[in-house]
């Protein structure tokens, strides 16, 4: 029982991490039909200006982590408006080649800058645990699960309580309409980014005092958010944090668990139970089934 | 449109040039020359299912690597001769990949992508879980090809020959399904799945074949590639490789074969020269370290960019010819009339 | 037309890109002029390998270091390296170029058991020299037989894996022993090389945990195994980020093991500084081996070896961090080219080069030891034994530093 809970408790830390960079993801796709491959990578740039803000220190400063959040929403922003705003007209898949290009330059830029060693991250929140019953519950894994759900329950708040939050949402469901009824979609699509990639450094500030922080640190993250994401529903802002911390919990509790479950193939495990849950419900857990009639 | 694929001027000049290119190309040269032949196949396998079909798979490096697998274990360990194992790992990968079309053509757009991203992740999972078969994270070396049937040149330009030969005969059998009763209905899924359905095509099916084509392709693509590095672990085979031949096929103009050659020409030369070259371009103007860890991930990300701004439709897109709607494969964003399927009308 | 056009426009592309491809033919000696010598090597520029960037740049520093003293017999060496981001694919090719395009003398220092095992049997067809490879997968050094042109440089990891099982025996009697290690040939090497060196005592490993390298989330579960398992001495077998990782989740989980041991590859003191910062509380007293000098330590400053390779970072590299390891090894390396260079003499051939490699002895007896290498430490390599460094010495994290335990030991006599 002991282990069980431990596993579960690092799962769910894991998964809010994961669900946290599904639902950049889910913002994104479901203002531009792109999937944004260059989440993970711009959580990881906004992760090294934290670190470059906290003066490469050993300290965590909660100053530097919201002045990222402001300095990542910018940037976010600024990246739609300069990158994919060019090809609006192009197709889809040319719009997702440029989140793949940006991917590498970001990767490459951090190393450029930062160099590609490993350097430490601080965590805002201290190693020790707390013990329930032989229970060793971390401190580290409470606390970034808190920080990941205040963080989303914000964004749910403005998108559902503030008329910017309405007009962005009007402008996802349908951009046509909402362009004739006055609405500036460009600039909402602008912020969405800017939404996303704040709520991308906040996952990259929580998961780098685990991961440690290098310029690939959030590729294995991302692969892991993109199974949330469609686990949960692509469509779904709720189906992506659900998915993540499903997955979390999934991934530690096969590897606690299920002994043919080498690690090798934990990876491949975890992605054919996700196959299997696609193919009963094709639009994810949470998604809407789009009724076709012929 | 399709009828003037069949450009026989086209054909000839490309087999001009690939008749030509090892005369005038150092060693080397043709060495790298061989690898464009190959991903070609590569690329016009993942354009009969993306460009032609109209969907995108994130995986397909995965097929080459069980065509590199296949050709790599049945020389080493069973005595195979090299050429007779290249339709092979095609065959291999293309029953893999029609298996696994099957659950996955019930996916729609994103998330086949996402879905196909499945693939290399397992494949390299279980290249590590089977060591005993395929040689682990160690991987396998194969014996260097060389020149047969009495001929004597070096290895690099029997590779050359060899590929481009598969390619030749490749390119034109794309053709050949792409023009036929077949092609029209993997068109007809890509313009529009209710359309299709409602004129009797079984889009699961149509996809599903597409998706073992494709497969195919990757796989007879893939052993060529085990055979001109003569390495095969799982690093050769990471997800990079499935998203450059997605970069490839973009870049080339999706849906359209010819441009392929093109698209195989950047996937070949970016990373390994071009990039390289322009790095020490720049650090003569500007001084900059050309190692410096990194850089040259900016220049080839840069590059990229680029070349999307300059031919969002890339190669074929920038030859000037209407292309009227096979642009849409993938379907515009924001296309002139009614959203396409209404789904969010 | 269309197709027409897009076919001459990739054909001038080619020409293009190949441009001046008619290089200079080769000479008696492919890479060897009246006035310089090409060397090259492929590394990881780019990518989750990236981190050893820094060698070729120490490489570079000492051999510009030699240039700048007129060079070896008269000739400049002209280094070159490209970045393979650790495909094997990309160093076939690359390497490719290096022979066929580029005619480098020798290939320097290839990094990486994989990328130069993919290049190992090409480069023997071709008799072009694989000198050096940055490796310590066994094989290199062991198969000289079958591969005459390739030759590794770093004590071997299962020589060094030997080494904490003798040390075990000798110094933890009754250990119970938990091993986490890389599941690959890096992990099993070292694995092996630990069994071996138990002997008798292998019964002691209560428990072996395998982690993957593509299995991205940090060993978690394994060190729960582990820590249930009840050892009292953890052994780390894997690269610094899992082990640093491995450390932290110790902790976390509150196991406290009696000893740590954990290899020479990760056990530097930058990184288990890192490890501290983030919380742990095992790092203190961790035993690992060492066989160069460590530029982050502080003990070492006195060293001639020491100074000399600050005066030559701070000349030719200023902007390399000269207190990382790795800088170090990249100079320790090229001091040892450049000796073979010199030993092969005016008349330099490839054959040469390698006969050199095949007989090195350096050591503070003959007044020829490397001196970026701990005191004492011999490159030797002599007939059948094809091992260039195999000693190293115990060293223990105490506050913050790794100390020096005792003499030198000799890995491959420890297999024995």
């Amino acid at each position: 029982m002991q282990t069980f809970f431990q596993t579960l408790t690092t799962g769910l830390s894991d998964g809010a991490i994961y669900g946290s960079l599904a639902l950049a993801l889910v913002l994104i796709y479901k203002a531009t039909e792109v999937i944004n491959f260059a989440q993970g990578e711009m959580a990881m740039f906004t992760t090294y200006i934290a670190w470059a803000l906290m003066g490469h220190g050993s300290t965590f400063e909660w100053w530097a982590f919201f002045a990222t959040l402001g300095i990542a929403f910018l940037g976010g922003a600024a990246l739609q408006q300069t990158v994919i705003r060019p090809l609006e007209r192009a197709s889809v898949l040319t719009a997702v080649m440029a989140t793949i290009a940006l991917l590498v330059i970001l990767n490459g830029l951090a190393a450029w800058i930062w160099s590609p060693q490993l350097q430490f991250f601080p965590s805002p929140f201290p190693t020790s645990s707390w013990v329930i019953g032989g229970v060793h519950i971390s401190k580290q894994d409470v606390g970034t699960f808190g920080v990941v759900m205040a963080c989303v329950l914000v964004l749910w708040l403005f998108f559902r309580f503030t008329k910017l939050g309405l007009a962005m949402r009007a402008g996802a469901l349908n951009p046509n309409a909402a362009r004739l009824m006055g609405v500036r979609t460009s600039l909402l699509l602008a912020l969405g980014w800017g939404f996303a990639a704040a709520l991308g450094a906040v996952s990259g500030m929580m998961v780098a005092p685990t991961v440690f922080l290098t310029p690939n640190m959030m590729q294995a993250v991302l692969i892991y958010a993109f199974a949330a994401a469609i686990l949960g529903g692509l469509e779904s802002p709720v189906g992506a944090i659900a998915g993540g911390l499903a997955l979390g919990v999934l991934l530690n509790m096969l590897g606690q668990y299920v002994h043919p479950v080498t690690s090798e193939l934990q990876l491949p495990v975890a992605l054919g139970i996700l196959l299997a849950v696609l193919l009963i419900k094709p639009a994810g857990l949470f998604g809407r089934v789009v009724v076709r009639r012929v | 449109m399709t009828r003037r694929l069949r450009n026989p001027v086209a054909f000839g000049v490309l087999i001009v040039a690939v008749v030509v290119a090892p005369f005038v190309f150092s060693n080397y040269r043709t060495y790298q020359l061989a690898f464009v032949g190959l991903y070609l196949v590569a690329l016009l396998g993942l354009d009969i299912l993306t460009g032609f079909t109209g969907q995108i798979s994130l995986g397909h490096g995965a097929f080459m690597g069980i065509g590199a697998y296949t050709t790599t274990i049945l020389v080493v360990d069973h005595g195979v001769r090299d050429l007779w194992t290249i339709p092979l790992g095609g065959l291999v990968a293309g029953v893999i990949g029609l298996a696994f079309g099957i659950p996955a053509t019930r996916f729609a757009g994103p998330y086949l992508a996402l879905a196909t991203f499945a693939i290399p992740l397992a494949f390299i999972g279980l290249l590590k879980r089977f060591p005993h078969f395929t040689g682990g994270n160690v991987g396998k070396n194969l014996p260097q090809l060389h020149a047969e049937f009495g001929w004597h040149t070096s290895p690099s330009i029997w590779f050359y020959v060899v590929c481009w030969v598969v390619a030749l005969v490749m390119l034109p059998l794309a053709f050949f399904i792409v023009r036929g009763r077949f092609g029209r209905a993997m068109r007809s899924v890509r313009d529009s799945e209710i359309a299709a359905t409602a004129n009797g095509i079984s889009t699961a099916g149509v996809k599903t074949l597409a998706f073992g084509i494709s497969a195919f392709y990757c796989g007879v693509a893939g052993a060529l590639y085990g055979i001109g590095i003569t390495y095969v672990n799982p690093d050769t085979f990471p997800i990079d490789l499935s998203i450059l031949l997605l970069v490839g096929i973009v870049l080339g103009g999706a849906g359209s074969l010819y441009g392929m050659v093109f698209g195989a020409l950047f996937v070949e030369f970016i990373r390994i020269s071009w990039g390289p070259s322009l790095l020490d371009l720049f650090s003569k103007v500007h001084h900059i370290d050309t190692h410096a860890p990194g850089s040259g991930l900016v220049v080839y990300g840069v590059v990229l960019l680029v070349v999307l701004y300059a031919a969002p439709s890339g190669a074929a897109g920038l030859a000037h010819f209407s292309f009227g709607s096979r642009t849409r494969i993938i379907r515009s964003r924001h296309p002139p009339g009614p959203p396409a399927k209404g789904e969010n009308a | 037309m269309r197709k027409t056009f897009l076919l001459v426009v990739a054909a001038l592309a080619v020409a293009a890109a190949v441009g001046a491809t008619a290089g200079a033919r080769p000479a008696a000696t492919p890479g060897v002029t009246a006035k310089s010598i090409l060397l090259e090597g492929t590394y990881p520029l780019s990518g989750p390998a990236s981190g050893y960037a820094p060698i070729p740049v120490g490489m570079g520093a000492y051999f510009s270091y030699i240039n700048n003293k007129g060079g070896v017999n008269g000739r400049k060496i002209n280094w070159k390296y490209e970045d393979d981001g650790y495909n094997p694919a990309n160093t076939v090719q690359i390497t490719h170029k290096f022979v066929e395009q580029d005619h480098a003398f020798a290939l320097v220092g290839g990094l990486g058991t994989e990328p130069q095992l993919a290049v190992r049997q090409y480069l023997n067809d071709n008799k072009v020299p694989q000198l050096f490879v940055a490796t310590g997968a066994t094989t290199f050094d062991r198969d000289y037989a079958q591969y005459p042109w390739t030759i590794g440089w770093q004590p071997d990891y299962e020589a060094e894996g030997a080494i904490y099982g003798k040390y075990i025996v000798a110094n933890m009697p009754g250990a119970k022993i938990g091993v986490l290690y890389q599941n690959d040939d890096y992990g099993h090497d070292y694995l092996r090389g630990f069994k071996a060196g138990l002997r008798s005592h292998q019964s002691q490993i209560v428990t072996a945990q395998a982690y993957d390298l593509s299995a991205t989330t940090p060993p978690a579960v394994q060190m729960a195994k582990i820590k249930a398992s009840g050892a009292d001495t953890l052994v780390l077998f894997a690269p610094p980020t899992p082990t640093i990782q491995a450390y932290v989740i110790g902790t976390k989980l509150g196991y406290k093991p009696a000893n740590v041991i954990t290899n020479s590859v990760s056990a530097t003191d930058p990184f288990l500084t890192i490890a501290e910062k983030s919380g742990s509380n095992i790092v203190e007293g961790t035993i690992s081996v060492n066989y160069l000098l460590d530029p982050s330590n502080p003990i070492y400053n006195k060293q001639p070896g020491m100074k000399t390779y600050r005066a030559i970072m701070a000349k030719y590299a200023p902007k390399a961090n000269a207190n990382d390891p790795l800088n170090l090894y990249g100079v320790a390396k090229a001091w040892n080219v450049v000796q073979l260079l010199k030993a092969a003499g005016k008349n330099l051939t490839r054959a040469g080069l390698m006969a050199q490699a095949r007989k090195m002895n350096y050591s503070t007896g003959k007044k020829n030891a490397n001196p970026f290498a701990l005191p004492g430490v011999v490159t030797f390599t002599h007939n059948n034994f094809q091992y260039p460094i195999s000693q190293v010495t115990v060293v223990k994290y105490v506050n913050h530093v790794f100390q020096p335990q005792g003499k030198l030991l000799a890995g491959r006599g420890a297999l024995r």
